[in-house]
């Protein structure tokens, strides 16, 4: 489902990745660890092609990122959900329409809308906190807003950049239960973070280290 | 269906969202229309103005006294078929006799024991010929014919207005296009700054999957009605003001705005137009 053929992608000074080989297959979990700046969320740009390779290509699905035109990308972001470090959450509407909106962007109508918000925030369990505003709520649960917000479209591949960054121990236990639910119902789920305790919760999870914008062991 | 009116709904919630910014804007998009409005008036006042003087411009041809009635009659069908004037007036010897009575307070044959007054002709001419070389030109062609005697027309009050009237015309239009140059830039520069105030949702959009399109149609419907709000607001405020210049300030000062409905409605078609584009505009440039 996503495939990286000797995809670089370099920043100035020599930063960014370098000679990513790997796939990901629909179902997988799959943790991508390392240091700080070794290049955890540019992978995770490549793929929802906020980012281009500038040497080699990024496969998702039917999207090739040396031919995606740019009209072409919304199309692909609707097939996969991101969860933000900062949420990206859109502080003037309440949990309701930030969800909403991402169904309306995707052409949704507004019955179905309907339902499907509430069943996800049930899902995620904020079915009570569907008025109120991101700033009115807990790191932990805009946390979980910014995965229903994801997950809502159905999204053949979840990506979690650093999503325990800001939680305590026990709501970081928590949402990686949930990530893993989510999981099991089928959706590929891609965790980017340097929090290696969060990987023995998750069994058979594969396991991608990079260091320095290189991958140095992957299972 | 569905997404248009969530668009919609999104361009007046964004309106309301945007709270102070929008306000500012809709200040600025009237504080702009109304220099173009004002602009408009001045500058149509100000030519009309000139307009005026310019047709107080007026030939006298006098006559032969040796002429016949015939003579006269023939000159006169010869002065009607010139393309070129646009009024003309026939002074027979009797009427001049009573206009002089009228100015002097005397009668010419208190004086003298004859009417030594020539007929005459007044002629105007149509606006474009009121200018020196087509009024030169035109009463070599009547002088030149035997039964007119001599022609009269102030030569210094046409060079002078055609002096004037030429800077009069640059500056004013000058004026109004700055005027309107300003709005636009007033205007495109407040929505800019709206969306600038936003532009979260903008990245956030497009990071959930939105198209272009999607981001962009809010706003545009957003800054389409701050210019019709603007514009609204400074059509009231002119039409205030001139209500109060015509009903209460005419002693202070002499004039009297009259301006159709059209002229409002000119103005909210114009604001309203310099937020579509404006709104266009701006967002473009903040999805690339
Ligand atoms: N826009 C950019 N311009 C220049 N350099 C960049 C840019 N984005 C990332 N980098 C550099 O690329 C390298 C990889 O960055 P990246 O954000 O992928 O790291 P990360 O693994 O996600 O780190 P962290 O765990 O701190 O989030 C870093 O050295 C970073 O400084
Ligand atoms: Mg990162």
């Amino acid at each position: 489902m996503i495939s990286f053929i000797n995809a670089n992608c370099t920043f100035r000074k020599n930063a960014g990745v370098k000679n990513l080989n790997f796939s990901i297959d629909d179902g997988e979990f799959v943790f991508l660890t390392g240091p700080s700046g070794a290049g955890k969320s540019t992978i995770l740009r490549l793929i929802y092609m906020d980012l281009f390779p500038e040497k080699g290509k990024v496969l998702i699905r039917d999207f090739d990122s040396t031919r995606i035109r740019d009209r072409e990308i919304p199309f692909l972001r609707r097939k996969v959900g991101m969860i933000f470090q900062d949420y990206q959450l859109l502080k003037d509407r309440n949990v309701y329409q930030n969800i909403a909106l991402a169904l309306y962007a995707s052409h949704y109508k507004t019955r179905e809308i309907k339902s499907r918000v509430y069943s996800i925030l049930n899902q995620v369990g904020l079915g009570h906190r569907v008025h109120h505003r991101p700033m009115e709520l807990s790191g932990g649960e805009q946390q979980r807003v910014a995965i229903a917000r994801a997950l809502v479209k159905e999204p053949i591949v979840l990506l979690a950049d650093e999503p325990t960054g800001n939680l305590d121990p026990r709501v970081s236990i928590e949402l990686i239960n949930l990530l893993n639910k989510i999981n099991k119902k089928g959706t590929a789920v891609i965790v980017a973070t340097h929090n290696y305790s969060l990987i023995q919760r998750v069994p058979g999870a594969r396991l991608i280290q990079i260091n320095e914008g290189e991958i140095i062991s992957i299972t | 269906m569905t997404i248009l009116w969530f668009l919609f709904k999104e361009g007046f919630k964004g309106l309301i969202r945007s709270k102070y910014s929008g306000a500012f804007s809709i200040i600025i998009i009237a504080i702009s229309i109304m220099l173009v409005g004002f602009g408009y008036v001045i500058a149509r006042d100000t030519l009309f103005m000139v307009e005026n003087i310019r047709a107080q411009f007026d030939v006298d041809i006098f006559i032969k006294q040796t002429a016949s009635r015939d003579d006269i009659a023939a000159f006169d069908a010869k002065l009607k078929k010139m393309n070129e004037i646009n009024h003309l007036i026939y002074i027979s010897p009797e009427e001049a006799a009573q206009k002089f009575k009228n100015e002097f307070g005397e009668d010419i044959f208190d004086i003298l024991d004859y009417n030594p007054l020539p007929p005459s002709f007044t002629i105007s001419f149509k606006p474009i010929y009121r200018n020196l070389i087509s009024v030169e030109a035109i009463a070599n062609i009547l002088q030149s014919d035997p039964v007119v005697d001599e022609l009269k027309y102030r030569k210094n009050f046409l060079i002078i207005l055609e002096k004037y009237h030429r800077i009069i015309l640059f500056t004013v239009l000058g004026i109004f296009a700055v005027l309107t140059l300003i709005s636009i830039i007033l205007t495109s520069n407040s929505i800019k700054m709206t969306i600038f105030a936003r532009q979260d949702i903008i990245s956030t959009m497009k990071l959930i999957g939105a198209t272009n399109r999607f981001i962009k149609i809010p706003f545009v419907i957003e800054g389409t009605l701050e210019g019709g709000l603007g514009s609204l607001v400074a059509a009231l405020i002119i039409y205030g003001m001139f209500y109060l210049q015509n009903t209460y300030f005419q002693s202070f000062f002499d004039y009297t705005a009259i301006v159709s409905y059209r002229f409002y409605i000119a103005l909210l078609i114009l604001g309203t137009f310099l937020g579509w584009i404006g709104s266009r505009r701006a967002i473009r440039k903040f999805l690339h």
